[in-house]
């Protein structure tokens, strides 16, 4: 199983060894969460080729700014995501991927009387298994509002993006995400 | 977007909507723009990020393909011999900025392209001479500028425009070049906007790789000093062709 987690994996020793200039250390890192950010980055993106570039360009860059790490404010772990995450929706929303709905289609789609449309209280999101301490916060979402949050973490979905896969109006989808995040601030405080 | 007037609440909305990665193209390079003096929205961010980090596991793992590793360890590579390559100049300001010649080649490929046409039209090297080139970008917009030639043995520099370069009135260009070891720029002369020029090198040493190449914006007449004074145009380093 190469992709198993090691769960005592020390991230922050990891990225000062990186700081340090040592390479094995990034490779002890790149064994253990490469295939995780792969998988996040080709969800994001929809391509293969596409995210095997962010990877490599995230772990370029994890090297490179390892002594920026603090770990005051967050976990190596976390750090390591985010880097990762942020090139993906940085090169999706640069590249406007957004053909599907624009604002104008999200505005008629506001106009209509699209209240009945989603009382869908279906998961699109197998969530509960791997979503770890904030799962009983998402629980506490609406399933149609924690559908909206995940298909923005986890796709890449912009408001207009999921406002069209839900058929919800633009403004509508825009508060719930709006009100789940405080909701889950809350919850997670 | 100023942080003068952003109630905590929006701020935390902002650094929200960023991390769960809703933010427009736009919007994000707004935030991205603040990270560096904005310690509150820094902190806001870092908080989210360790929120909805456990979203991450959502997303099945992809077995990278073998190709991946080297890949990564082959830009890293690449990158410490640049950087030593840089480090071991000695001079101050941009023409040791490692972050200025790592911009640069992010800028590169346009260079190259211009290169690759300008040189078709040359006729071949004779065997063994060495070729110079150098592509002067401007330093903001990397965008090339002008082009260098030089070929070994012969001490003198072909220095072609390939675009218009605008010089305000009360100013003049003048040309700066200056190899490792050597104490300072050395000025080549004046150089007059959109035309090629042959500059001698007589009583210069024979041209190196990676050796610096500059324009910038002067006096009438010149630096008074004999060094530069005013802002870098155009600025590149030699290459030597194979």
């Amino acid at each position: 199983m190469p992709n198993r987690l090691t769960p005592d994996f020390d991230y922050e020793a990891a990225i000062k060894e990186c700081a340090a200039g040592r390479r094995p250390a990034l490779e002890a890192l790149y064994r253990q969460e490469g295939p995780r950010l792969l998988g996040v980055a080709q969800r994001l993106l929809r391509d293969r080729a596409w995210a095997e570039d962010i990877v490599h360009d995230a772990f370029v860059r994890i090297w490179n700014q390892a002594r920026s790490f603090d770990a005051s404010r967050g976990s190596g772990r976390g750090w390591v995501y985010s880097i990762t995450r942020n090139l993906a929706l940085n090169a999706l929303r640069d590249t406007a991927r957004e053909t599907g709905v624009d604002e104008d289609t999200a505005a008629a789609l506001d106009a209509r009387d699209a209240i009945e449309a989603w009382h869908d209280t279906r998961d699109a999101f197998d969530w509960r298994a791997s979503a770890g301490q904030i799962g009983p916060c998402l629980e506490q979402l609406e399933p149609v509002r924690r559908n909206c949050v995940l298909h923005a973490y986890v796709e890449g979905l912009s408001h207009s993006e999921i406002a069209q896969r839900l058929g919800a109006p633009l403004g509508t989808v825009k508060a719930w995400i709006k009100r789940s995040l405080q909701a889950l601030k809350e919850c997670l405080a | 977007m100023t942080a003068a007037h952003e109630s905590p609440d929006s701020l935390d909305d902002l650094a929200g909507e960023y991390v769960l990665g809703t933010l427009s193209a736009q919007a994000r390079r707004e935030v991205q723009a603040r990270l560096p003096h904005d310690a509150k929205l820094r902190d806001a961010i870092a908080r989210w990020e360790e929120r909805l980090l456990p979203l991450a596991n959502l997303s099945a793992p992809v077995e990278p393909p073998a190709s991946l590793w080297p890949r990564i360890t082959r830009t890293l590579d690449a990158e410490n011999a640049q950087r030593q390559r840089s480090a071991a100049r000695t001079t101050s300001g941009l023409w040791d900025s490692l972050f200025f010649w790592r911009s640069l080649a992010a800028g590169g490929m346009a260079a190259v392209l211009i290169l690759g046409s300008t040189l078709a039209l040359q006729p071949a090297p004779a065997p063994g001479a060495a070729q110079y080139v150098v592509v002067l970008v401007a330093p903001q917009s990397q965008a090339p500028g002008w082009v260098v030639q030089a070929q070994a043995g012969q001490n003198a520099v072909q220095l072609v425009p390939l675009a218009a370069t605008e010089v305000p009135a009360d100013r003049a260009l003048e040309f700066w070049t200056k190899a490792d070891g050597w104490a300072g720029p050395v000025s080549l002369g004046l150089i007059k906007p959109g035309e090629a020029v042959r500059i001698p090198l007589d009583k210069l040493p024979p041209l190196e790789p990676n050796q610096l190449f500059e324009l910038t914006l002067e006096p009438k007449t010149g630096s008074p000093i004999g060094k530069p004074t005013g802002p870098i145009q155009f600025i590149g380093r030699a290459v030597k062709m194979l």
